[in-house]
């Protein structure tokens, strides 16, 4: 029971952690709580469904809520946030805020108010780790979370880009200064940041099977303390807060089943972690 | 090189030739940085030119005015804090396209700072400020450029390392580099530069060669303490 209710966790924890990254990098380089990411969510998890219905194939569907994502991801740096960067950062919060919500709108509008079935059946293999089992969808989600966050911690720390992307978030302007196109590179941002929650969603309609328009409502709000709790704009500490996230609350309500509303626990982590680490986990003080 | 009819602080204008080595001297905040922060590019001249081996290069953002080979070693040093010492000097190296030129290059700042190879895993912010001042130069002149700005290099030092700096400036000037000098502490870049401008809240008031400031009654009242 209890390592069921830790496999349910991990699975949590890796959508977290998939959705969190995008706005901690967008965070970091821009310093804008990215609300409107997870508007981005929900439209993979449409996209995907769409994808998947055309096409019968998961991970066609994935790559395609990828895609779909990156370029809504590219576009909202390019006309969203560019023009307004120069103003106070309330400005683009609230922004972002709209946008979120005519998001959630045109979704209603296009797809209609009820949840959709994604019912991709993806084959893929439970695992066991001695007493814990990973079901196929569990399994699914672990494996494509890990490979996404190797990839990121590959480009990030192996490569030229990489080194230019962790310098902008650091000091833009003095970066901008040895010849790196920091625009671009805060482009690049939005774009992997975006495509991983394109992920996300696909595989949280899979997991969950379903698909509605106010999907992302919660993931919105959960995704900010996620992010504070890991310390803003630090990726380790979003990828570990994420899964400590999912864990506890699968934990907490699964196995203590006090009357709890889950989604307020990434809250109340939130403010006792702030209370004693006030940068957060791996944030720097 | 030529920068003509400078205006981002008032009809500021000034030349800097090839293999020069050129100091603009004057009080805290005569706005020396923000002709050196325009120069880079990191700043947009409301009005006026800036020219760089004969190109306008006055509407170029900052990266692209790295890529032709200009390179700032800024007030207050701007170490990347949580890179390393070797990742901060590799994004100095960014412009450069070949691998063997950039472990050149490392070797190179590693040869004329041998205290950065030391410390060449160690993240940026735990450096001495001595030690991230010499960061700072070796990661502007890793990329091989054609003029180093440096700003204030002497701010913040003790008095050894202020001597030890200077005496590296005068090594590279030698070596062939082209400098454009911003300092408060006149003495020392009228000592090592060829030519100088004294900067007046926002205005150049004198120029000449550095032995002719130096010699000037009153650059020496106002800088020298004499």
């Amino acid at each position: 029971m209890i390592w069921q209710q830790i496999a349910n966790g991990i699975a949590t924890g890796a959508v977290y952690a998939l959705t969190t990254l995008g706005l901690t990098m967008v965070y970091g380089v821009l310093r804008v709580l990215h609300v409107a990411h997870a508007g981005v969510y929900a439209l993979g998890a449409y996209v995907g469904l769409w994808a998947f219905r055309a096409t019968g194939s998961f991970w066609l569907s994935l790559v395609a809520a990828m895609a779909a994502c990156a370029l809504a991801g590219l576009l909202i740096e390019r006309f969203l946030y560019a023009p307004l960067l120069h103003l106070p950062r309330i400005i683009p919060l609230i922004a972002s805020i709209g946008l979120f919500i005519a998001m959630e709108e045109a979704f209603r509008i296009v797809a209609g108010p009820y949840a959709l079935a994604y019912d991709a059946e993806v084959r893929f293999g439970s695992l066991a780790l001695g007493p814990l089992r990973l079901t196929g969808p569990q399994t699914l989600i672990l494996t494509v979370t890990l490979v996404l966050l190797g990839l990121l911690w590959l480009l990030l720390s192996r490569s030229k880009v990489g080194l230019a992307m962790r310098a902008t978030a650091m000091d833009a302007e003095i970066t901008s200064s040895f010849g790196v196109n920091t625009r671009a590179i805060i482009a690049l941002n939005f774009l992997i940041g975006s495509a991983m929650a394109g992920a996300a969603g696909a595989l949280i309609g899979v997991y969950d099977n379903q698909v509605w328009p106010t999907m992302g409502s919660v993931p919105a709000y959960k995704c900010l303390a996620i992010v504070v709790l890991g310390g803003l704009g630090n990726i380790p500490g979003s990828v570990l807060a994420s899964f400590l996230i999912g864990l506890a609350e699968t934990l907490l309500i699964g196995i203590v089943a006090i009357p709890f509303p889950r989604d307020a626990l990434a809250f109340v982590a939130m403010i006792l972690v702030l209370m004693f680490r006030p940068y957060g986990l791996l944030g720097k003080g | 090189m030529t920068y003509g009819e400078f205006a981002a602080v008032r009809g500021v204008s000034f030349d800097v030739h090839d293999g020069d080595l050129v100091t603009i001297i004057g009080a805290n905040g005569a706005g020396k940085s923000t002709i050196l922060r325009s120069v880079m590019g990191l700043l947009r001249p409301r009005a006026g030119k800036i020219l760089f081996r004969g190109e306008d290069i006055t509407a170029e953002p900052g990266y692209l005015r790295a890529r032709r080979g200009i390179s700032l070693v800024p007030e207050g040093r701007r170490i990347l804090p949580d890179l390393t010492v070797e990742e901060n000097l590799r994004l100095g190296t960014y412009v450069l396209q070949d691998a063997g030129e950039v472990a050149a290059e490392l070797e190179r700042a590693y040869s004329l700072f041998p205290q950065l190879r030391a410390r060449a895993r160690q993240r940026g912010k735990t450096l001495s400020g001595g030690e991230q001042q010499m960061l700072a130069i070796a990661r502007a002149l890793v990329g091989r450029p054609r003029l180093l700005l440096l700003d204030e290099v002497s701010l913040g030092l003790m008095p050894t390392l202020v001597e030890q700096t200077f005496q590296t400036i005068k090594e590279l000037y030698r070596q062939g580099a082209t400098i454009l000098l911003v300092e408060q502490n006149a003495r020392m870049a009228l000592s090592v530069a060829t030519r100088g401008y004294v900067l007046e809240t926002g205005t150049i008031t004198l120029s000449g060669t550095a032995a002719e400031l130096a010699a000037d009654p009153k650059v020496k009242r106002a800088y020298l303490g004499g």
